[in-house]
């Protein structure tokens, strides 16, 4: 039960994006994959889930080749990875209670339940993933245009938890968010990685957040693999490129420690 | 540079029938969902209905006055009713409305799904084990097809209806003589003529503009550059397909004359 990349390169016109990337994610595990912007970080999610298909090479998840399954074994695929986009892609036409039961409502997802789902259940499943996100049942007959864009990341992410994925892949998850739902975030893809043996993989730029809850972390850089390991060996690692991530979280947790002690001492 | 270009119009054109492929088949699969379809038929007629009746009244109008000063020339103004509702019925009120049906839903359609496309909601719809074919673009393409059919038999009515009070006040032709000569011109080929038509060019508005928003990429820039590209594709392929089946449609016509004027001799024969 992992995903694994084998030798992937994708190409868009002239730019390679992915150059002969190779890695694999345990089951259970949360692997970080950071890089700049532009290095392929969404790109090698989405082929997890078939969005995007390789030029080259092999993306397996459960043993089965993604690249060469038909539109109905996708959909199997599909239904067992939730994704969380960078932006909250919510669908605009949709209240947010409709919204999260929309992955509830699929007959793909009806089809796995020994009987089909009643209204009141997934009115009951849409609350309780609601409040995982920190979200009360105020805003369930609003529609994402009428709440803010932190409300809508999060109603994204309860969208992507509503139907119990296997695997969860976040692209971006905290961006836009403010330090206090973050860390409610973080410590959520964290304790479903932990509790119900989730595997995650959360594509971000956010050092910090990646030395706090990953298992691995996989660094990408022009097209290919810079490094992939422990959280222990990215913090003593070398790389010139990894070393400037790494000192960015040094310098934001100092700003962090100095406004605390400014507070601690007006207080 | 005319290579490039006429290369790129083939290559849209074949992307643009794969994808039209593609929902056919997903229709047939799916035997389509008829609520959306029949929401989406319901939208596009009530939000269409006033620009369509507008324009129906002035096209009309316009012909009306046209024709008469041809008509009244040799003092032939009692065809004017005839010859002004065939032209409608046969041409220019598919082809107006069609292109009315282009800016507004076509437009309307393809910044749409080219919205939901580069804010990746229909990768999330994808992810979340649903067809996007089937859900968003099916309703969308029936619905344009079957509301462009009811739009133009309205249309073609309000634009007779207007052109009959313009020839009463405007051209001194009564209502009565205005009708007495359609007949003559217009029969029942000719409306038929006029629906296919309406039919082909709602398949190339909805197809085209469906096709742009879906495969839309790069931001509002994309979205932007799928609405133009879907104006300009829409009003290109209606304008080429008008000939095609103009030059069909008469071609079956004078057929079925011959084959009714044989039937009809046959018949004669044996009596």
């Amino acid at each position: 039960m992992s995903i694994v990349f084998e030798k992937v390169s994708k190409a868009f016109g002239t730019k390679e994006v992915l150059r002969n990337v190779s890695f694999e994610v345990k089951k259970g595990e949360i692997l970080f994959i950071l890089g700049k912007s532009g290095m392929g970080k969404s790109v090698t999610l989405k082929h997890i889930v078939g969005v995007l298909k390789p030029d080259s090479g092999n993306v397996w998840v459960d043993q089965q080749n993604v690249t060469s399954l038909d539109s109905f074994q996708l959909t199997q695929i599909r239904r067992r990875c939730g994704m969380v986009f960078q932006h909250p892609a919510l669908l605009d036409s949709l209240s947010v209670f409709d919204n999260v039961a929309f992955g509830l409502r699929t007959p793909q997802y009806q089809q796995t339940l020994p009987t089909p789902l009643t209204e009141k259940q997934i009115e009951e499943a849409v609350v309780s993933k609601l409040q995982l996100v920190h979200l009360g049942t105020d805003i369930l007959k609003r529609f994402p245009q009428e709440i803010s864009y932190g409300m809508q990341k999060r109603v994204s992410l309860a969208r992507t938890l509503a139907p119990a994925p296997e695997y969860l892949l976040f692209d971006e998850p905290t961006t836009g968010l403010d330090p206090i739902t973050t860390e409610a975030v973080n410590s959520l893809i964290k304790d479903l990685s932990h509790t119900l043996k989730v595997t995650s993989v959360v594509v971000s730029h956010d050092m910090a957040c990646a030395l706090k809850i990953a298992d691995r972390v996989l660094v990408l850089d022009r097209g290919g693999i810079l490094a992939h390991d422990s959280v222990a060996e990215i913090r003593r690692s070398k790389e010139p490129l990894i070393r400037d991530f790494l000192s960015e979280t040094v310098s934001l947790e100092a700003q962090l420690g100095a406004s605390q002690l400014i507070n601690r001492g007006a207080s | 540079m005319i290579t490039t270009s006429l290369l790129n119009l083939l290559h849209d054109f074949g992307s643009i029938s794969l994808f039209f492929k593609k929902v056919f088949l997903t229709l047939l699969r799916t035997r389509g969902n008829l609520i959306p379809i029949l929401n989406q038929i319901a939208s596009i007629s009530i939000r269409s209905l006033p620009t369509v009746a507008f324009a129906g009244v002035f096209v009309g109008a316009i012909l009306v006055l046209q024709f008469n000063l041809i008509l009244s020339a040799y003092d032939a103004q009692v065809f004017l009713g005839g010859l002004n509702t065939s032209a409608v019925v046969r041409e220019v009120g598919p082809l107006i409305i069609s292109f009315l049906l282009a800016g507004k839903i076509g437009a309307y359609t393809a910044a749409e799904l080219g919205t939901m496309r580069v804010t990746e909601q229909i990768d999330a719809i994808e992810c979340l084990g649903t067809d996007p074919i089937q859900y968003l673009v099916v309703p969308r393409m029936a619905g344009i097809v079957v509301s462009s059919a009811i739009l133009l038999m309205l249309g073609l009515l309000i634009s007779i209806a207007g052109s009959m009070a313009v020839a009463a006040t405007a051209c001194g032709v009564n209502p009565w003589e205005f009708t007495a000569s359609i007949p003559q011109f217009t029969s029942i080929s000719t409306v038929v003529s006029g629906m296919i038509k309406s039919m082909v060019y709602g398949i190339i508005v909805a197809g085209v503009a469906c096709h742009q928003g879906y495969t839309a990429t790069g931001g509002a820039r994309g979205v932007g550059r799928a609405v133009t590209m879907a104006a300009i594709y829409t009003n290109f392929y209606i304008v080429i397909a008008n000939y095609f089946t103009s030059g069909f449609l008469e071609f079956a016509e004078h057929w079925i004359q011959i084959l009714g004027a044989q039937a009809g001799l046959g018949l004669g024969k044996a009596l």
